[in-house]
């Protein structure tokens, strides 16, 4: 970027004496910034760039449109899982008012003893309170180790019950730390609820703060979300606490626990135990909330952005295998969504497509949209490869993006269809969607027995179905599970897919056919059992059975249609480029990182990353030329698990001081003196020098934790050094 | 991580573990000394070190030079809400560094540098507070008035309510921030857990971005999956540099050093100038009786405490234990036993080196 010589935002340069700082300001902001869509300066990194004007509008444009898109998907996020708990919420809310009401009913406290600063306990009071002397308690079980997920979840539960007229503390199990004791958890809680920060926090300013400004109206809950996570004893005494100021702060507990109901019982001690009277509530699975999700984020929105197959079903595998959380795919998909709108210079295009107003209103848009448009239009491989060139005005451009939000809404109405069906095969969605993302699968289409006549009405992007795959896939399995569906069953399937096509014509209209057969043959007379009974014959149940097939036929028959008309590879479907995004790769390496892997190739194949031509040739064979700390490292991978510090260093001395080969034929080649002299210096290095370097690999090697030295060894050879790798 | 990974590791740890008892106890003949290598003078090492010829300095240039196209693709991430996170190999300070200085303009930067022993968070979130509240006057006056009159000063104000003001929905323009630069968030001084969980919260405030740096292999380790999901939002990028770690290796001994005094003194010259007057003092009064009694086996807690009351360096043993705690959690003193059995305190240093040491603290 160029920078101008404004001395007053000129950033300063680090010094020397700033490298020894703990921290220090680099900069302050050079001038206010402006929001979006604005004039600002522009990072002028390309000297090819000659149109800032254009890369500014770019960058805001960049900006704002991931802002429209994730603030959508994150809003759509929220709504589910809030739709998802709604139940549990509700379910809640009304234990507390409940329990309140039950602690109200027999706490009838005088005024003087009400405001009396300390707790009113003692057996009278207990047995006048009854059941008030416990702390009202509700185990919310959140079905789920990865306590990330929940956080939200909890978040949310708080802001219900506000709404619904309690008084909430949220606290976390950061608050219930050994190191902080109940003081730490008090403070939260008085800074909660009293909105102040006390220093010397105590239960009587809570007692004084619930019963002088009639807050005593209102349920006082404090949600706990991790119980396993808190420390037994400090969560222990502030039980034993709230116990002892029951009467006079009837507060209400909802614990969040991951396991079990035992869970509780081995961190608290029965005494702490004894004090909570508890009532069980459960929230969904996260393979439940995964469903939720898809379907919210990629099916229903699915006009907007998308991920492709090998993108699902990476993230498939990794929600299966690895991290197991929701919020690392919401991560990925905030990622994947940067990381597309940086990428593809059209992805402007997806803010329009979100919007109520369709692809339409691009005349709006600046003229630098225009050559924008055009030029990358050219390079969309989806269009290049069916030969067709959108001309430049906007109708072709309205009518093929109105064509691939049609083709997505049928698309995702397809999937859904299956989805249903796989449900009895205990398919998740996401492995529906993963599985519809596969090319194969449209030759899978035409694998079943039963040869259909090609609808073409949608297919003018229908390439050839052809090929009978020989392993058993995902859409034979569905099919045959539509085949062998009880009529009551099939009959549910259809209402479920009648429902989920609605507003989508073409396929909609097929099911209420299909549905209005299945009732037909529901409504058909039957005979009289008695009569049945009476007169068994094989016919009849042939024809029972022929009946029954002939539907089922039909419904796989109209999947299978669905299928083929439907499901394309999104490699054929045109602008697919835009919605799509299927960068694994990049997506992997901003999501994960993982620099162990990456620091050890880093080193082990240093002349790839330099580009340099002298180190890689050797096919392998250490060469002076090569970074010091990559021949070090070389070397330690030959030894075992410890190094004699003595061997190390001989062997990293003859490697550096071996000649140079071609530095010596460069020396034959170049008559110049100067060039000369620095091709003799490998051979002429000091003992110091190599020292020195020797010294520098190893301490490099001990930052990156490749090595690490074991004193004690040192100590008791007393002169005799080893290395052990590979430890923090 | 594979399972097969877990195992193969708890499988090396303990196979380190017997290989060294093994060495330990044979006494191969075999080995050979480092004694046997003739090794350089101190000095003339340490200079050397300093004028290593740098290999492939072209190839380094090119590659750094390299990740500059990636600056505007790394602001972008930035302003989406992301903290950017650079791994790999070779020392990134001088590349983070310049994207801050050229990239990164329109916004308040400020260097945290994670390879150095002790970092204070609390003032840098002091500063941090600062900046954003430079940043909210020239940006919208109005703003002002909800915390400039009833508010206490940014420097007396807790951590907490410090991390909820730069968290605060002062403006609607998300695009006000100020950027956090982390040279080694991995480093000595930032790798305990408390001091990560304190990052992690700044980090999620809605007006503080972060871009840090990583070298250890192990680095993952130091966050749970909240603080990599939820708060630092990371998005990695592999930027490996090759370039020497010179500042990030300051603090490490020369391995083939006999003795490493002159590190050692600049090290603990550092760490003692970072701490308060007195106990710099304290420290000075164990230095001096070191040097007036060199064979003696260090000076026993009560004399200390004595001298220290004396000269009204602490009030109380309390205080004393607090300095001494700070002192031996940086190495700067040790303790041993003299012949009558009683713990003495001593500084692990020549007497040469103490002087210089005590000479640097007192300019």
């Amino acid at each position: 970027m160029a920078l101008e010589a404004d001395p007053s935002s000129s950033p300063s340069i680090p010094t020397v004496e700033s490298n020894l700082q703990p921290f220090f300001v680099l900069h302050k902001a050079s001038q206010p910034r402006k929001s979006t869509i604005k004039a600002r300066r522009k990072i002028d990194l390309s000297p090819k760039n000659s149109g800032s004007s254009t890369e500014e509008y770019n960058d805001s444009l960049r900006l704002e449109t991931f802002q429209i898109l994730w603030s959508n998907t994150e809003s759509i996020i929220k709504d589910v899982m809030k739709n998802l708990n709604a139940k549990v919420f509700d379910e809640i809310d009304k234990w507390v008012h409940v329990s309140f009401d039950e602690i109200r009913d027999c706490r009838k406290l005088g005024f003087t003893s009400a405001t009396r600063p300390y707790p009113i306990l003692n057996s009278a009071s207990i047995a006048a309170a009854g059941a008030c002397s416990q702390i009202f308690t509700a185990l919310l079980f959140t079905k789920n180790m990865e306590f990330v997920d929940d956080i939200l979840t909890f978040a949310d539960l708080g802001v219900y019950l506000r709404s619904h007229g309690c008084y909430v503390a949220n606290l976390t199990s950061l608050d219930f730390s050994a190191k902080s004791g109940v003081g730490g958890c008090l403070k939260t809680l008085l800074r909660q609820f009293l909105m102040v920060d006390v220093d010397a926090p105590d239960m009587s300013i809570l007692a004084s703060w619930f019963t002088e400004q009639e807050n005593c109206e209102n349920p006082l809950v404090v949600i706990i979300d991790d119980v396993e996570r808190c420390c037994g004893s400090v969560l222990a005494d502030f039980i034993i606490m709230l116990r002892e100021w029951a009467i006079k702060i009837p507060i209400i507990l909802i614990l969040g626990v991951a396991t079990t109901f035992d869970a509780l019982r081995s961190i608290l001690c029965s005494r702490a135990c004894s004090y909570l009277s508890v009532c069980e509530f459960t929230l969904g699975t996260p393979a439940e909330r995964m469903d939720a999700v898809i379907d919210a984020v990629l099916l229903k929105n699915c006009e907007s952005f998308s991920i492709g197959k090998q993108v699902s079903t990476f993230l498939r595998n990794y929600f299966l295998r690895h991290d197991g959380t929701l919020t690392l795919f919401f991560r990925a998909l905030r990622i994947a969504m940067a990381r597309h709108i940086y990428a593809e210079p059209l992805s402007f295009i997806l803010r329009k497509l979100v919007g109520e107003e369709g692809a339409k209103g691009f005349d709006a848009e600046s003229t630098l949209l225009r050559e924008n448009l055009l030029k990358r239009a050219l390079d969309l491989p989806s269009l290049k490869s069916r030969c067709f060139q959108p001309s430049a005005s906007y109708a072709d451009w309205d009518c093929g993006l109105s064509e691939l939000k049609k083709l997505r809404r049928l698309w995702s109405s397809t999937v859904m269809c299956l989805y249903e069906v796989g449900k009895y095969r205990k398919m998740t969605l996401l492995d529906s969607y993963c599985e519809m993302l596969k090319p194969e699968l449209c030759n899978a289409g035409g694998s079943d027995h039963m040869p259909l006549a090609k609808d073409n009405t949608m297919s003018s992007y229908n390439h050839q179905l052809h090929g009978c795959p020989q392993k058993e896939c995902y859409v034979v399995r569905i099919l045959q599970t539509v085949r062998d569906l009880p009529s009551v069953e099939l009959s549910k399937l259809l209402n479920r897919w009648e429902m989920l096509t609605r507003g989508i014509t073409e396929i909609h209209e097929k099911v209420k056919e299909l549905q209005s057969q299945t009732t037909f043959e529901e409504n058909r007379p039957k005979r009289n059992p008695a009569e049945a009974s009476k007169r068994p014959t094989v016919r009849n149940h042939i024809n029972e059975k022929t009946d029954k097939n002939t539907i089922n036929k039909k419904v796989a028959a109209f999947l299978q249609c669905i299928i083929r008309q439907y499901i394309h590879p999104i490699e054929n479907v045109p602008y697919n480029e835009i919605v799509f995004f299927d960068d694994v790769d990049k997506l992997e390496t901003a999501l994960i990182g993982d620099p162990r892997r990456r620091i050890q190739a880093d080193l082990l194949e240093s002349h790839k990353f330099l580009k340099c031509s002298c180190c890689g040739k050797n096919g392998g064979v250490l060469v002076p030329s090569m970074h010091d700390t990559s021949i070090m490292y070389s070397l330690a991978q030959e030894h075992g698990d410890l190094i004699n510090l003595h061997e190390w260093f001989h062997s990293f001395k003859a490697v550096v001081s071996q000649p140079v080969p071609q530095a010596k034929k460069r020396l034959r080649q170049s008559p110049s003196p100067k060039k000369r002299k620095r091709s003799k210096e490998p051979q002429t290095k000091s003992d110091a020098s190599i020292q020195a370097e020797f010294c520098r690999a190893v301490t490099e090697l001990q930052i990156t934790g490749l090595i690490r030295m074991l004193w004690n060894i040192l100590q008791i050879q007393s002169g005799n050094a080893f290395t052990c790798r590979n430890l923090w | 991580m594979d399972s097969n990974d877990v195992e193969e590791e708890e499988f090396g740890f303990s196979r380190n573990y017997f290989l060294a008892k093994e060495l330990c106890g044979s006494g191969k003949k075999s080995m050979r000394k480092l004694s046997e290598i003739n090794i350089t003078d101190e000095q003339v090492l340490r200079e050397a070190y300093a004028n290593i010829e740098p290999k492939h300095e072209k190839e380094i240039k090119d590659l750094v030079n390299s990740y500059k196209k990636s600056y505007s693709e790394w602001v972008f991430v930035l302003r989406c809400g992301f903290g950017l996170l650079m791994y790999g190999f070779g020392s990134k300070k001088a590349l983070l560094e310049d994207f801050a200085s050229t990239a990164l303009t329109d916004y308040s930067v400020i260097v945290i540098n994670g390879y150095l022993q002790s970092i204070n968070l609390k003032q840098v979130a002091v500063t941090l507070a600062e900046l954003l509240w430079d940043q909210l006057k020239l940006q919208r006056k109005s703003t002002l008035g909800n915390h400039a009159k009833d508010q206490q000063p940014l420097h007396t104000r807790s951590m907490d309510d410090l991390i909820s003001f730069l968290d605060g929905p002062h403006l609607e323009d998300d695009e006000c921030f100020v950027c956090v630069l982390v040279n080694n968030i991995d480093g000595p001084g930032l790798r305990d857990s408390e001091t990560q969980q304190y990052l992690a919260r700044i980090a999620a405030c809605s007006h503080i971005r972060m871009v840090a740096s990583i070298d250890h292999v192990n680095a993952p380790l130091l966050w749970d999956k909240k603080m990599v999901h939820t708060q630092f939002n990371w998005y990695w990028y592999h930027t490996p540099t090759y370039a020497p770690y010179k500042v990030e290796g300051m603090f490490f001994p020369l391995i083939l050093t006999h003795n490493g005094n002159t590190q050692t003194v600049k090290t603990a010259s550092i760490v003692l100038q970072s701490l308060t007057p007195n106990a710099q003092s304290v420290f000075k009064v164990l230095a001096d009786h070191q040097l007036a009694h060199p064979d003696e086996e260090g000076m026993p807690f009560n004399n200390l405490y004595t001298i220290c009351r004396e000269g009204f360096l602490v009030s109380s043993q309390i205080t004393l234990n607090a300095h001494l705690t700070e002192f031996k959690d940086h190495e700067l003193v040790k303790t041993r036993r003299n012949s009558d059995g009683e713990d003495c305190l001593y500084i692990p240093l020549t007497s040469e080196a103490l002087k210089k040491l005590v000479q640097e603290i007192s300019q």
